[in-house]
């Protein structure tokens, strides 16, 4: 069938034939069901496959980049994800944790014993030994088995009487400490490590090595600095009194314990924090305390909020 | 420093090996599934997971490792749509004049298409062109060529019939 078109008529619905029909055919103006009317069944066929051999054609030609930006996103959300999974799976550890340590409570082998801002604890051990807990520090240990083997776990600084008895240890993030009936202060933070001897023998072990220190000796590593060794004379930490006192520690780990003693916050940013201290402050007044550190260093302080300190020269 | 240069991590050279395979990757799943949806999102799977192993990869090894990971990945869903498609292939046979997504074009099928289009007169291939790669309507491209929009069908409708020539179904 051949039908002539008119470049002024119209073309109503599909009776009228066009010319060029495949034209029409390829952009979707013409029904299959129209085409088969036009051409012979393996024409049909042929221009079907054909048909679908130019699309497959067309789109590996396409350019790709809304592809790689498609790439991109998925990236992004899987990171997205993926970050989403590790806050879950952090909120659910910390979960489990604190019902680990509920448990242990309630279950009254583990004890945890902890100190707030500004505050000193006293302990009693289950042999008589007395542990006393300077600000925000914390002292872990389990009742089982407590008169076979003595160990506790510190993180802060407290001030050891140690019964006579059974080897007891203190465990830190910095190394062990292990004596059989002495007196002896453990300090332990992130990067300040001290042990101080005021009676009897202390075994202390960092980093594999062992150092054993007898009275008025004591074992300090602070940060990457190298090992040192001070002598002090007193028989009790200066703390227990109420007074910190240190030796040549640089200024931030004294801002540290300012901190902790009056539940302050300091910025010392505009300031050099290694610049070393030597002296003591007062944990019961402030003003007395920051006048004896940073009027000795030359430092002044503002205030800008309710607990809140900002160092400058 | 030639260690950076090489190294899929950086974006920059992420992209470029994206460049540069994407289109044959895309191409080789292609004829695999026989469907551009799942070419595309394999394909697309194929350069996430490279991304992902980007520390792993080299530079030097990029392709086949894309290439591999592609093949796996076609092998992993046939074995999973083995019974569908073995259902599709009968159905194919027995009703050749049914739905054309069942027919199937193949690697020289392609070909042919390709050396069609270059075989094609010059102003064929233009309107050819602008047509289905650039997706552009007759009016457009009339407006474009600066020609009638009779004239732009009547050379759609010769690229067509001369095309029509490559297809040979008497298999």
């Amino acid at each position: 069938m051949n039908c002539f078109t008119n470049d002024n008529m119209k073309i109503k619905n599909t009776n009228i034939e066009n010319e060029f029909y495949l034209s029409q055919w390829i952009e979707g103006n013409l029904a299959d069901t129209e085409l088969k009317k036009l051409v012979s069944e393996d024409d049909f066929l042929a221009y079907k496959k054909l048909k679908k051999g130019i699309e497959v054609f067309c789109d590996l030609e396409q350019p790709l980049d809304t592809s790689f930006e498609r790439i991109l996103h998925r990236m992004d959300k899987k990171t997205k994800i993926r970050k989403l999974h590790l806050k879950w799976i952090a909120s659910i550890a910390a979960m489990l944790l604190f019902f680990m340590g509920f448990y242990a409570l309630i279950n009254n082998n583990s004890v945890l014993n902890k100190s707030s801002f500004g505050e000193q604890k006293t302990i009693a051990l289950l042999d008589n030994s007395k542990v006393i807990l300077n600000a925000k520090s914390a002292l872990n240990y389990s009742k089982k088995g407590w008169k076979n083997k003595r160990e506790v776990f510190l993180n802060g600084e407290a001030f050891f009487q140690v019964e006579k008895g059974s080897t007891f240890t203190v465990k830190t993030k910095n190394g062990n400490i292990t004596v059989l009936g002495t007196q002896f202060n453990v300090k332990s933070t992130d990067t300040f490590f001290e042990v101080i001897c005021y009676e009897g023998k202390v075994r202390v072990v960092h980093n594999n090595k062992e150092y054993i220190l007898n009275p008025t000796n004591s074992f300090r590593k602070i940060n990457k600095n190298p090992i040192e060794s001070l002598n002090y004379s007193r028989k009790k930490p200066t703390w227990t009194l109420g007074e910190s006192t240190y030796r040549s520690v640089p200024l931030k780990y004294v801002i540290e314990d300012l901190e902790k003693q009056f539940n302050i916050q300091i910025n010392s940013a505009k300031i050099n924090n290694s610049s070393i201290y030597t002296g003591s402050f007062n944990h019961h007044k402030m003003d007395l305390a920051f006048k004896s550190v940073f009027d000795a260093m030359g430092l002044k302080y503002n205030k800008t909020a309710s607990n809140i300190y900002i160092l400058d020269n | 420093m030639d260690n950076d240069l090489k190294n899929i991590c950086k974006p920059k050279n992420f992209k470029f090996i994206f460049k540069t395979y994407a289109k044959d990757l895309k191409r080789f799943l292609y004829f695999k599934f026989n469907d551009l949806e799942t070419a595309e999102d394999v394909m697309q799977d194929a350069f996430i997971k490279l991304w992902k192993n980007c520390d792993r990869v080299s530079f030097e090894t990029a392709k086949s490792y894309l290439f591999t990971v592609g093949n796996n990945l076609f092998i992993n869903i046939k074995k999973h749509e083995q019974v569908i498609r073995k259902n599709k292939y009968r159905h194919t046979k027995n009703t050749t004049n049914e739905s054309p997504e069942f027919l199937l074009i193949e690697k020289e099928f392609l070909t042919k298409i390709e050396n069609a289009i270059a075989d094609l007169s010059p102003k064929q291939r233009e309107v050819f062109l602008l047509s289905r790669i650039e997706k552009k309507k007759y009016r457009e491209i009339a407006i474009l060529l600066d020609i009638s929009v009779k004239a732009v069908e009547k050379r759609m409708h010769g690229a067509l019939l001369k095309m029509r020539k490559i297809t040979d179904l008497n298999s």
